[in-house]
């Protein structure tokens, strides 16, 4: 995947997600709506691809905006998730040459790697995500579990010790998927298939979303590495 | 200017320690008052989950899920209330609180109501207990709280 498409579905992509998610605080907002009406707004623009560099230049203030509003993330991981892919594109577009614009990107894609290494690092020095025990208390009394009836997956610890571990190895495993571009279009669907899963049984849906609009940054920068080391 | 940085700069440098332990999880729950000097005694879960979701509503909530992802910014609140108390996490909730009894058939039938509170009980694991425990109790906020949709 070259640069130029890189960048553009990862703006079109995010500018989506950017356009779900102000529906959502419009029909919940307490005060502040105006400010989801205008994000709402240009993300259809940058969806569309009207003056992109002002857009998400507009879009990173909106983002500030929000961080006062709600003093500090409204949707934690979603939300600084949403924050990084918006200050690299803003990086991208603001920057003087083609030399910068690949490092911020490039930092993007290396973010978007760490993002599940760290996340199966942690779980793997933790003993109670080793013997399952963690998987059970989220869906025995965390706040997570979208209906009471998901809470019964406690009473199955043989499948959440399975559970945990699947999503130990394939999160510390991720990273080597860079490999190929085949075994990285693998890892992706899978995680594109691991957080459906978090979206179904937990109902984080900003997280699908804004992760995929992560992942045409790794695909270019697999592709940019590997090009480089032939040559 | 330098507080927005402090709350940019996790989104910049992520730790991206998701789900490293699971710590004690909030749940809200609120009592409606007769006046301002009455006593909370009777409390009530606020926005409890469903018994049951059928799939496709678990699907549909891929894209459409306001009303949930609202309820875990008020988990956040809870659990900010809970490091670092501050105006702003208990005014979130009570806004929402009053919105919603606003909206509900009870306290509308019932003009007797004129105040609510809410606390927060804390749920972690001991061993092989379940432990709740109250760590906050609101101030007490008149029903006809200013909250602008």
């Amino acid at each position: 995947m070259n640069f130029e498409l890189a960048v553009r579905l990862t703006e079109v992509i995010m500018g989506l997600a950017f356009a779900q998610q102000s529906l959502e605080h419009i029909r919940v907002a307490v005060n502040g709506r105006l400010l989801f009406i205008a994000r709402f707004v240009l993300a259809i623009l940058l969806v569309i691809g009207l003056q992109s560099s002002l857009i998400i230049v507009l879009l990173l203030f909106i983002g500030f905006a929000m961080l006062h509003r709600f003093d500090g993330p409204y949707n934690g991981g979603a939300d600084r998730m949403s924050l990084l892919i918006l200050s690299c594109l803003a990086c991208v577009h603001l920057a003087p040459d083609l030399y910068w614009k690949e490092i911020a990107f490039a930092y993007l894609a290396a973010q978007l790697m760490l993002s599940y290494f760290i996340s199966g690092w942690v779980k793997l020095i933790n003993a109670e995500w080793r013997n399952g025990r963690a998987l059970c208390d989220v869906f025995e009394f965390s706040a997570y579990p979208v209906s009471e009836s998901l809470r019964g997956l406690a009473a199955s610890p043989r499948v959440l010790f399975v559970m945990s571990w699947i999503v130990i190895l394939f999160e510390l495993l991720f990273p080597l998927s860079i490999m190929s571009e085949a075994t990285l279009l693998v890892a992706l669907i899978l995680a594109g298939g691991f957080h459906f899963a978090n979206a179904f049984l937990f109902g984080l849906n900003r997280f699908f979303w804004i992760w995929i609009a992560a992942y045409p940054s790794i695909l270019w920068f697999q592709q940019r590495i590997f090009d480089t080391i032939s040559v | 200017m330098l507080n927005i940085l402090k709350l940019l700069l996790p989104a910049l440098l992520p730790s991206w320690n998701f789900f490293d332990v699971i710590v004690a999880s909030p749940r809200i729950q609120l009592s409606l008052l007769k006046s301002a000097d009455d006593i909370a005694e009777d409390w009530h879960e606020f926005r409890p989950r469903p018994d049951k979701l059928s799939f496709t509503q678990m699907l549909l909530r891929l894209f459409w899920n306001p009303n949930w992802n609202d309820s875990l910014y008020l988990v956040s609140c809870a659990e900010r209330l809970q490091e670092f108390p501050t105006r702003h996490s208990e005014d979130e909730i009570l806004k929402r609180i009053v919105l919603d009894l606003k909206s509900a058939s009870c306290t509308k039938n019932d003009s007797a109501v004129t105040h609510v509170q809410f606390r927060l009980v804390f749920i972690h694991r001991e061993g092989s207990e379940l432990v709740t425990e109250t760590t906050y109790y609101s101030r007490v906020e008149p029903l006809n709280m200013e909250v602008n949709k």
